[in-house]
């Protein structure tokens, strides 16, 4: 029986495997092969099955057409994007690495303690499409519009239950900013995601949520729930008779779900534009537009200048709100 | 007093002991709450208070029976199998997944009780072309081949 | 008849031959994956989301359902065969099923276990078609209150599923649900146990748990001595079931079904941990409970039964609420509203073809899956000839494989080899892992839900009591402990 020893194949392993640096190409900005010359890496910060993941899967086969190169999700979940984010910013910025931006970018600067910028070390490509959610109540709320709604609230504080797909969630801030700027006060009752959230909403065990349209719509046409309002800036195409929450008695109350393309900081101008332009004719794809709007959300496309400034003011938004209402993350 | 060495209770009192133990001192930083309206802290603190008794019972138990471990402790297999995974994580983002595979077939091997150089190689060509066949060509996952993922 | 004439219908959708072929591409990928540790249904399906948009309706969610359901066949081959499991919900098996192969009995177990997922799946699916929307508004009454006196109920039973030493046995429950605890608290949005490190802030993953614990654990444990340890026997008794296993499988099959079929429909409740309650009322109720985790036949097919009926219920609340209890389903529902189809107790009015296609293929699926993995039994017992010297490295590379694609992060890998060190640790010492995992699933439900049902009664703890379904539960919990307690409070006052 031969003696081991694993010093010899080991170091063949490693020699291999540190070698390979040396073998691949990084190419500089400008010269080499033109962009895109190898398929794309689509960062999702969430585990396969959330909306994030399916707006991504959607809009990415349509992409790799118009790119002529692949684009190939991948996911990295974990604290609401932010453990992809961190991987991500240390991607080279050669627009062979591109990600989704999702409201958790927004929301985790005054969460979590970032060991990145969430302005500077992105590039801003472009708003894929926001969603936004309806403000359902159960039937045994005996309200039917937000003025209702309020003065019931006033009656009764700290009683209503409202439900929640986690801390720190849209639905959870939808929520919070309602309460900031009416004054009332809501019991949260955090679930483990929409899924949970929802049930307990049919069931009556929470009085009220934030829910995403497609879900909820459908319920509430068939009087399970009572949908009273939504909470975008504008009415949603999937329920135009329902009041926006600004609208019918909060006005300036906006919430989205944005769903957004990034590049690493430092990206070049040329990369970023060819980005913007096929994933805007990929939005403008009818077959995406309609997928997309089947799942609630609305198709965007805005400039990166739009974008990022978009994002800059989401931030400063959350900020207060998450401050207002006393959330901590860690 | 029965042997200290091995003794079976006595080191699983010491383990529960020190994982309670850890588990309380953690959990100082978070909001205990009343009984009634628990906050985050309430749970891991109890859990770990129940652990730490039972580590003390153990413990005690152990010192009294004095019952060793059977047979030894496998540090060769033990070290060199934790080694081969913990390899093919560090591996595979830098330097693709043949050489992540390979190294971790090739470390694994090791902690076996016979090591034939070329026997493993073998094994490790034939794996790891099953495992880029199933995982990367067949599940389309996104790993390279050679190479790092950065 | 009403119920017929549907069936008729849902054939006539499921013997077309596209449909045929999606429901086999599926379940045969699905047991794939199945077998595959840390590769799950949920991956594969997001990754074939896309091609749905080019199928029509039936046949997509046909072949997705497929992959979901065969998942949990394939889950329990590597867990009978090397005590890895595939699926989460197959960790049970692993118990007893690989002790069973470890006696030569791995033929007998892989079908025992294709038979009892068979027969639960039939039986799940039948649930489906006859009461779907009425269980569908019963999970619903399910609140905070009852979902903690259930865990409640799993708890003070899970002393039952030590063999051993009960103390040490119960303190692998609270290290279990201590190792639950890691991660964000749901209540509070705290991070909890996470020592500042990102990834653990959702918590450790339940595939690098029990692959860590059982699968590593085990290998390290056979390479130990220097003597080579027999891990397989040699003597093979043959690849089917024998009279007397059917005839002990029988039962325990029924009520797992049972047990996996009620838990399937309870969106929150996860997959595991049907398997682990009817793990734990087949040992109850066996009259030589001893013979469990010792290659109990009862040990393998209870849970597998329960574990298929789960998955086919799992699509009730899916089909009949429209909502997805899990991500999963929930990428199955994002793949019928983009194919505008709308769930909800309308679909079975709307969309009859659809449903009951649907039903069908799942009978058809369980058919194929039985057809598919009974002769495969021959093939797995041979793989247990192979060296163990080539085996092992082999799992240990899909191990790390597997665990790395669960979130593309090398960080789950390095944790299972820490898991992998401390399950070593506790099998050397005669700690089991069987309650530790237990422990580790129910921690997280038993607290959320408690906190909860707290927080919404405002702190008033009668409701546990005032609530009926919940009140049966809590009283449930007592007379199981009674019933625990009571012999060895005889034995005590004997002794006196």
């Amino acid at each position: 029986m031969q003696k081991f020893s694993i010093a010899r194949p080991l170091a063949l392993v490693l020699l291999l495997g540190a070698a390979q640096p040396a073998l691949a190409q990084a190419p500089a900005a400008g010269s080499g092969p033109a962009y895109p010359s190898k398929p794309v890496r689509f960062i999702i910060g969430f585990p396969p099955g959330g909306t994030n993941d399916i707006v991504g899967r959607i809009v990415a086969p349509k992409l790799s057409e118009f790119l002529g190169q692949q684009v190939v999700v991948e996911n990295r979940g974990g604290a609401n994007t932010a453990i992809a984010s961190e991987m991500f910013v240390r991607m080279p910025p050669d627009g062979y690495t591109i990600m989704m931006n999702a409201p958790g970018h927004a929301t985790n600067p005054s969460l979590l303690k970032l060991n990145f910028d969430s302005i500077g070390d992105f590039a801003f490509v472009t708003l894929l499409a926001e969603s936004q959610n309806l403000l359902v109540v159960h039937p045994s709320l005996p309200v039917r519009s937000v003025k209702e709604l309020i003065a019931l609230s006033k009656k009764r504080p700290g009683d209503i239950n409202y439900g929640s797909s986690g801390v720190g969630t849209t639905v959870h801030l939808s929520a919070e900013l309602f309460q900031y700027m009416t004054g009332i006060k809501w019991v949260h009752i955090p679930y483990k995601g929409g899924g949970p959230g929802l049930v307990a909403l049919l069931s009556g065990e929470v009085s009220l949520y934030f829910g995403n349209v497609p879900t909820v719509i459908r319920q509430a046409r068939e009087g399970k729930l009572r949908a009273i309002a939504a909470t975008g800036a504008k009415r949603t195409p999937a329920a135009p008779d329902i009041p926006t929450v600004a609208e019918a008695g909060v006005p300036g109350y906006e919430v989205s779900t944005f769903y957004g393309m990034s590049a690493p900081a430092k990206t070049p101008r040329a990369v970023i534009d060819r980005l913007h332009g096929d994933t805007v004719r990929a939005l403008n794809a009818p077959e995406v537009r309609e997928r997309l709007q089947g799942l609630g959300a609305d198709p965007v496309g805005n400039t990166p200048e739009q974008y990022t400034a978009f994002m800059k003011n989401e931030i400063a938004k959350w900020a207060k709100v998450i401050k207002a209402a006393g959330i901590k993350g860690e | 007093m029965p042997d200290l060495r091995n003794n079976r209770d006595l080191i699983a009192g010491l383990l529960f002991i020190v994982l309670g133990g850890l588990a309380v001192v953690l959990a100082r930083d978070y909001p205990f709450g009343t009984t009634m309206r628990m906050g985050p802290g309430y749970f891991p603190t109890v859990l770990g208070v129940i652990l730490f008794l039972f580590g003390l019972y153990v413990l005690a138990r152990g010192l009294r029976t004095g019952e060793k471990l059977k047979g030894e402790w496998g540090w060769k297999p033990l070290v060199l199998i934790t080694l081969s995974i913990v390899l093919f994580g560090v591996l595979l983002d830098r330097a693709g997944m043949i050489p992540a595979s390979v190294a971790t077939l090739f470390v694994a091997a090791a902690a076996g009780r016979e090591f034939r150089f070329k026997e493993v190689l073998i094994l490790a060509v034939v794996m790891t072309a099953f495992s880029v066949a199933v995982f990367l060509w067949g599940l389309k996952l996104p790993y390279p081949l050679i190479g790092s993922h950065y | 008849m009403d119920l017929l004439s549907n069936l008729a219908l849902g054939f006539g959708v499921a013997f077309s031959l596209q449909n045929l072929v999606y429901c086999f591409a599926g379940v045969a990928l699905g047991t794939l994956i199945g077998v595959l540790p840390g590769v799950g249904p949920l991956v594969t399906i997001a990754m074939l989301f896309p091609i749905t948009f080019h199928l029509p309706a039936i046949p997509a969610i046909i072949m997705l359902a497929g992959i979901f359901y065969g998942a949990q066949y394939g889950g329990s081959t590597t867990s009978i065969l090397v005590n890895l499991p595939g699926e989460t919900a197959s960790a049970v098996t692993c118990i007893d099923g690989y002790q069973m192969a470890r006696q030569g009995r791995a033929g007998p177990a892989l079908a025992t276990a294709a038979l009892a997922s068979f027969f639960a799946g039939c039986v799940g699916t039948l649930l489906i078609a006859l009461a779907g929307p009425t269980l569908g508004e019963w999970a619903l009454k399910f609140g905070a209150a009852e979902y903690t006196s259930l865990m409640l109920m799993a708890l003070v039973a899970s002393a039952v599923m030590t063999q051993g030493d009960a103390l040490k046995g119960l303190a692998m429950v609270v290290v279990g649900l201590l190792i639950g605890v890691v991660g964000v608290d749901v209540n509070s949005g705290m991070a909890r146990y996470s020592f500042g490190i990102p990834e653990l802030v959702d918590g450790v993953g339940f595939t690098v748990v029990a692959v860590g614990l059982f699968a590593v654990a085990e290998i390290v444990l056979n390479l130990e001595s220097r003597e080579p340890r027999e891990v397989y026997s040699g003597r093979v008794t043959g690849l089917m079931p024998t009279a007397r296993d059917i005839k002990d499988a029988a039962w325990p099959t029924l009520r797992g079904t049972a047990v996996g079929a009620c838990f399937g429909i309870l969106p929150g409740t996860g997959p595991a941990l049907s398997s682990f309650a009817t793990y734990m009322l087949e040992k109850k109720i066996a009259r030589d409970p001893s013979r469990f985790g010792r290659g109990a036949i009862e040990g393998v097919a209870a849970p597998e039964a329960a574990n298929n009926a789960s998955a086919q219920t799992a699509f009730i609340p899916m089909l009949t609420l429209g909502i997805p209890a899990t991500a999963t389903m929930a990428l199955m529902l994002a793949a019928l509203t983009l194919q505008g189809i709308a769930t909800g107790p309308q679909v079975m009015l709307e969309k009859p073809d659809l449903f009951w296609g649907l039903i069908a293929s799942m009978w058809i699926g369980n058919c194929l899956l039985v057809v598919l993995n009974l002769p495969l039994v021959g093939l797995w017992v041979k793989l247990l000839t192979v060296p163990y010297r080539w085996l092992f490295p082999s799992i240990i590379l899909f191990c790390s494989i597997g665990n790395y694609s669960v979130n593309n992060n090398p960080f789950d890998v390095y944790l299972v080899a820490l898991i992998g060190v401390l399950g070593y640790v506790l099998v050397k010492l005669e700690c089991e892992p069987a309650p530790l995992l237990l422990g580790y699933v129910l921690g997280p439900l038993l607290e959320e839900n408690l906190r909860r049902a707290m927080l919404i009664a405002r702190g008033d703890p009668t409701v546990f009591f005032t609530r009926p379904i919940s009140a049966v539960f809590m009283i449930a919990t007592v007379l199981i402990f009674v019933i625990m307690v009571l012999p060895a409070a005889r034995a005590m006052r004997r002794r006196t």
